[in-house]
Formats: C-alpha cells, sequence, structure tokens
C-alpha cells in the first residue's frame, strides 16, 4: 500500500513537472503524411522541419523558449486530417501548424485553424486553391500562407518547357483522378489554352492501377509529341514502364511529383529523362543549401533525399514562422500572422532569401522566377539547364 | 486492328490475374459456402515474403517457400477467423473476420516492410517481345501460363486423387460427405490451405509487372470478387471467363471509350449478371431445400 502512495505520488510530481516544462516551450504542429504512397514528401518535409527546429534550439529557440514540434500522420487522409487539426488546436494548443502535403487534407483541415485565429505554413501542397480559401470581403484575414510552388506556377512551367522550350505542339495530359490530379489537369489545361494548344489526348486513371495500355495507346495514337502528367510516384512509374512496353517513348514532362524517389526508383531506366518544376534540388550550390543538405545527410543518414523539395520547404517554413514570432514578440495566432504579413527581417532559407515573402494580401512565398526545371538522370534529380544552376538564389518577384 | 490486338493481348494478361485471384475465392466457397475477404492481402502477403526471399535466392527456388507459406497463412486464417464461425452455425460471422483478418495483415505488412511501394526484380528479360506488331512482356506470358498451370493442377488433384475426391465430395453435400467418414472439417482447412497458396502464387506472378507493397492487394481483391460473382462462385471455368471478360472489357473501354469510365462495363455486367443470372454466367443454381 505504502508502495502504492508513493508511486502516485511520484507519478503526480512527475507529470506536473512535465506540465511546467510544456508551458515553457512554444508548440508547433507538423501534419503530414508518414505513410502511405505520398509518405516520402511527408517523412522528407518533417524531417526538414526537425533539421531547422534543432538549429533555432540550439542557439537558444525563439523569445526564450525552446520549439517543441508535435508531429502527426494524417495518412494522406482527409478525414484524418481534420482528426488531427482538431487533436492540435484543442488538446496540444499549438502556436501554428507546418505541413500538409495532400491538397484535399489542406482543404478540409484549414477551416479550423482559420476559425481558432492560428496560422498555417502550408509546405509541400500545391493545388492553386489552397490559399485562396478563406479570402476577404468573407473574412478580413487569411490565416493559410504556403511555401511550396502553387499549381498554377507549376503548369505554367511545364507547358513553358514543353511548348516554348521544346517546341512541342502535340502534348497528351495524363493525370490521376484524385483530387491533386484532377485540379492539376485543370490548370495545364488553362496554361495550354493560353498557348492556343488543345491537348490531343487527356487521359485518366486510379491509384493502383496496374495497366496503361489503354491511356498511352491513345495517347499514342493521337500523335503526342511529348506526355504531361499530374499523377503521384507509383503511378507514374506505371507511366514509365507501360511506354517501354509498347515501344514508344516520348518525353514526360510533368508536376514536381516526378523527382519523388518512388517515381526514380520503379521507373529504373525507363523513368530517365523526365523533367518537372523544382524549387530546390539537391546541389550544393550556395553555402546555405551546402550546409542544409550535410546536415540533412549526416541526421538522417542517408545520401538521396527522398523528396528534396519538401526537406526545403519544410525547413524553410519553420524559419519563416520563428521569424514571425519573434518580431511579434508573442506566440497570439493574430501577431504571428500580422507578423508574417509584414516580416522585415530576410530570412535565408534553403530554397531562397525571403524578402518579405508575404503581404495581407499575397500568402504565397513561391513566385514563378525561383522555379527551376529538374531532371532525371542516373538515379538522382540534376538541373536540366546549366543556366539555372549558376544564378542561384533568386529573390520574389511579381514578374512572371 | 493492331491496336484492338494489343488491348486484348493486355486485357488478356491483366485477366488471368483477375482469374487467379478469383479462383481462390471460389475453392473456399465450393467446400464451406465462406469467402477468404483477405485474398488481395494474402496475394500481397505471398510478394512480400517473395520479395524478402528473392533477396536470398533465385525467382524459381523462392516460389514453393511462398506457396508453403500461403498455405499455412491460409490455414491460420481458417483455423482463428473461419472456423469458430462454421462451429457456432454463424450466418455472417466469418465475414467479419476475414475482413478483420485482412486489415491486421495489412497493418502487420506495414511495420515489417514499410510503406512505400517496391519494385519486385524480374526473373525474365523486361525487354517487351514482338509479334506480329503486338508487344508483349515476357512477365506477362508467365502470367497467363502460370494461372492456367496451377489452377489445371488444383483441378487435376481434385479430379484423380483420393483426397480430391473428398473435396469434391465435401462441395457436393457436406453433410453426406461427413456421414460417409469424410473428415468435411479437414477438408475445408484444407481449401483455405489451397486458396491462400495460389494467392500468394498470384502475388509472386504479379509483383514484377505491379510493383510490391502492403495497399497492392486492396483493389485486385475486390476486381477479383466481381470476377467470381460474374463467372460463379462455384465454377472453376466460370472464373477464367469472368476474368477474361473483365480484363478486356477494361482496356478496351479505357480506349474506345474514355479512361475515365474504364470500370464502369464491368460494374454494369455484374449488375446485369446479379439481376438476371445470380448464381454467374457459369455457376449451377442450387435449390435450398429447408
Amino acid at each position: 500500500m505504502k508502495y502504492k502512495i508513493k508511486s502516485i505520488v511520484i507519478a503526480i510530481a512527475l507529470g506536473a513537472s512535465f506540465t511546467a516544462f510544456g508551458a515553457d516551450t512554444i508548440k508547433v504542429g507538423v501534419s503530414g503524411p508518414y505513410t502511405g504512397g505520398s509518405s516520402p514528401m511527408g517523412i522528407s518535409m518533417r524531417d526538414g522541419v526537425r533539421l531547422a527546429a534543432a538549429e533555432i534550439n540550439a542557439k537558444g529557440g525563439v523569445l526564450g523558449r525552446q520549439i517543441e514540434l508535435v508531429e502527426r500522420d494524417d495518412e494522406a487522409k482527409n478525414e484524418r486530417g481534420v482528426q488531427v487539426t482538431q487533436e492540435l488546436i484543442n488538446k496540444e494548443h499549438v502556436v501554428a501548424t507546418l505541413g500538409y502535403a495532400n491538397t484535399g487534407v489542406s482543404l478540409a483541415s484549414q477551416r479550423f485553424y482559420q476559425e481558432a485565429k492560428i496560422p498555417v505554413l502550408n509546405n509541400v501542397s500545391t493545388g492553386s486553391i489552397v490559399t485562396k480559401q478563406f479570402l476577404p470581403p468573407e473574412f478580413p484575414d487569411n490565416y493559410i500562407f504556403r511555401t511550396s510552388a502553387a499549381d498554377s506556377i507549376q503548369s505554367a512551367i511545364i507547358v513553358r518547357e514543353a511548348i516554348d522550350t521544346r517546341k512541342f505542339t502535340k502534348v497528351a495530359i495524363l493525370a490521376d483522378s484524385t483530387n491533386y490530379g484532377q485540379l492539376g489537369r485543370a490548370d495545364l489545361e488553362n496554361a495550354l489554352a493560353k498557348k492556343n494548344i488543345k491537348p490531343v489526348a487527356e487521359e485518366k486513371f486510379n491509384v493502383k492501377d496496374v495497366d496503361m495500355t489503354a491511356q498511352l495507346l491513345k495517347a499514342k495514337e493521337a500523335g503526342a509529341q511529348a506526355i504531361l502528367t499530374y499523377a503521384i510516384g507509383p503511378e507514374l512509374a506505371q507511366i514509365a514502364n507501360g511506354m517501354e512496353k509498347l515501344g514508344w517513348k516520348v518525353p514526360m514532362i510533368g508536376s514536381w511529383t516526378l523527382s519523388m524517389g518512388n517515381f526514380i526508383d520503379n521507373a529504373g531506366k525507363n523513368g530517365e529523362g523526365a523533367r518537372m518544376p523544382e524549387t530546390f534540388i539537391q546541389e550544393p550550390n550556395t553555402p546555405k543549401r551546402k550546409a542544409f543538405i550535410e546536415a540533412y545527410q549526416k541526421t538522417y543518414k542517408l545520401e538521396r533525399i527522398a523528396s528534396p523539395v519538401s526537406a526545403a520547404q519544410g525547413y524553410d517554413s519553420m524559419g519563416l514562422l520563428a521569424a514571425a514570432i519573434k518580431q511579434a514578440g508573442s506566440t497570439d495566432g493574430v501577431k504571428v500572422r500580422e507578423a508574417l504579413e509584414n516580416l522585415k527581417e530576410n530570412v535565408e532559407g534553403v530554397v531562397t532569401t525571403y524578402v518579405r515573402p508575404f503581404t495581407h494580401d499575397d500568402h504565397e512565398a513561391i513566385t514563378m522566377n525561383m522555379v527551376v526545371i529538374g531532371e532525371v538522370k542516373g538515379g538522382h534529380v540534376v538541373y536540366a539547364y546549366d543556366a539555372d544552376k549558376a544564378s542561384v538564389v533568386r529573390e520574389k518577384s511579381d514578374k512572371k | 486492328m493492331e491496336i484492338l490486338a494489343q488491348l486484348i493481348v493486355s486485357g488478356i494478361a491483366l485477366g488471368m490475374i483477375y482469374a487467379l485471384i478469383a479462383f481462390g475465392y471460389q475453392l473456399t466457397f465450393a467446400t464451406s459456402g465462406t469467402l477468404n475477404f483477405g485474398q488481395g492481402e494474402a496475394l500481397m502477403l505471398g510478394a512480400l515474403v517473395g520479395l524478402t526471399l528473392v533477396g536470398h535466392m533465385s525467382y524459381w527456388l523462392m516460389l514453393p517457400l511462398v506457396l508453403v507459406f500461403g498455405a499455412l497463412q491460409g490455414i491460420f486464417v481458417e483455423r482463428v477467423g473461419v472456423l469458430p464461425a462454421i462451429k457456432t452455425k454463424s450466418e455472417f460471422g466469418w465475414i467479419m473476420t476475414t475482413i478483420s483478418l485482412a486489415i491486421i495483415f495489412k497493418n502487420v505488412a506495414e511495420n515489417v516492410w514499410g510503406h512505400d511501394d517496391i519494385t519486385f526484380p524480374s526473373p525474365l528479360p523486361t525487354a517487351p517481345i514482338q509479334f506480329l506488331g503486338i508487344r508483349v512482356l515476357p512477365m506477362e506470358i508467365l502470367v497467363v501460363v502460370g494461372a492456367l498451370a496451377i489452377m489445371l493442377a488444383v483441378e487435376m488433384f481434385n479430379r484423380k486423387s483420393i483426397y480430391g475426391k473428398a473435396v469434391v465430395a465435401t462441395s457436393n453435400d457436406r453433410d453426406a460427405a461427413g456421414l460417409m467418414g469424410i473428415n468435411t472439417g479437414m477438408v475445408i482447412t484444407f481449401s483455405y490451405a489451397l486458396s491462400s497458396m495460389t494467392a500468394a502464387f498470384a502475388g509472386v506472378l504479379i509483383a514484377p509487372l505491379t510493383l510490391t507493397g502492403s495497399t497492392m492487394g486492396v483493389v485486385l481483391g475486390l476486381k477479383a470478387f466481381s470476377v467470381a460473382i460474374i463467372g460463379g462462385l462455384n465454377s472453376g471455368m466460370g472464373v477464367i471467363v469472368g476474368g477474361l471478360i473483365l480484363g478486356i472489357v477494361e482496356t478496351t473501354t479505357g480506349y474506345y471509350v474514355s479512361t475515365g469510365y474504364k470500370d464502369v462495363p464491368g460494374l454494369v455486367l455484374l449488375l446485369l449478371v446479379l439481376a438476371i443470372k445470380p448464381s454467374g454466367l457459369f455457376g449451377k443454381s442450387v435449390i435450398k431445400k429447408v
């Protein structure tokens, strides 16, 4: 009995000390898919955020307090994302949340942050409407920010690469049937329409489809000179492998998911030459990038980052948030949002140096000039054009 | 013409995959009137176990080991999930238990093999063979041949051997077979072992064509189920024809109508079969006497 009472007392004392410790930290939610087909994005993003948080904490944290990451797996499922959101807001009382790799999950979850006046920094989701869910006049203030390249930017760059640079006139669109694929397909159509081009074939497939013969034959018969894709890694690999089977090889140009490890590995030699828009390529061409890549490789004991873009954008989102909390001098959601919208300090990130990345009406940190074209070569993603590699840090510009 | 031929060839390869999994449904339904809804997961486990083994030995040496693993997995499902339900004469208990076992298998696989889709090294050359303008992968031919071979082997076993006759007797009339001294419980366990064995075999056959991962069985298991319904749950011939129909309809609809609608005709066919001939195209309708 005595022993029991003792242990209870100890347990209570321990619990109390933990809560005391907890009150001292700044809690930041990290929500992403750490399992399933999108996991390379989610895990790389999380590891990037962790790296940034560790660096900030090593320098004494923000406002004299340490940053504590509350990581939750949203499994790339909308309903799971909502559950995670409610836990982060109501139970963990996070100051802000970083994350989301899936447009659908972003759209389903953000409403709760908007209502609770807690800022969200989307660091991987690319759907064009992600930051446009809560616009004035209906919502005076928007709490949704983004540090990744929106689909409208990506599709414009894909089309520029295919039509302007490589002079293709007949292209086919292959997109999966998810939110991501279908919204991306619409963006691609719009971008093509601006050049007065109509795709010769538009084909659809489901996630986990094992046979792409019909889709590829249609594109082939329509005389497509290139295939523009909007899908995720495993199915993209099935497309590359299906082309090999049909003995028909045209360039694949698509959204940045073509840089994911599960495309490169599963497509093998059939994936060589695929091109995609990227905000970051694992290439140490600035001191900041060199330091980031080396720290990432050392901490997580790997050579190739599964999704370098996600890792870099995750890292940068943490840096931006820390700068905003510092400027706000508080962890109050409204003040942090105001600081984000009027950031005075230049934040040196991996993707770029952020100079006033957001304003009240512009919540996109990435503009078209920051995005470069990457190419799969020898199992790695490299710069497709040497000129991109040379001119490195590009700051935000309104010029498209 | 060439295109149609190419679509049909691809459809046949796809259809044989469905047929092989559907064959597994048919095996257990014949003897016990129950199904293993974890057929897709049995396939997935077979493929992942095969992937692990293939790191240490050749593809062909790995096949028999995977077959043994599949059989053991089937026995496990029957003992844990189905037997208690049959014993208590529960009408639907086995549905829930096989589904929940399937979920457990999937989660175990996620923990053991991770969440990512992995490439399965192909035992045959990956360059397609050209034949009258039609291109087909050597692995696709192996899938068709392998599927037919194992179905034929099981059918031969049932028709020729004394143990097979016990299986046939049990599927014809379980009570009468029991009265004749056949250990029907054993036969049902055996049919589950066979069923999961074919699924595991299907897994290693198709893995080099698709990708290997914990979620690979979900869609395939479901499609195979509709094949089993279309072909008839008590006809071995039915599942082959059903599989071929579904496979070819999928690829041709994808090309001639729209890839967005490629799954629709299969489902319409399923509804038609259920409305007009509920026992399936090749199924024998049984009058249930009460």
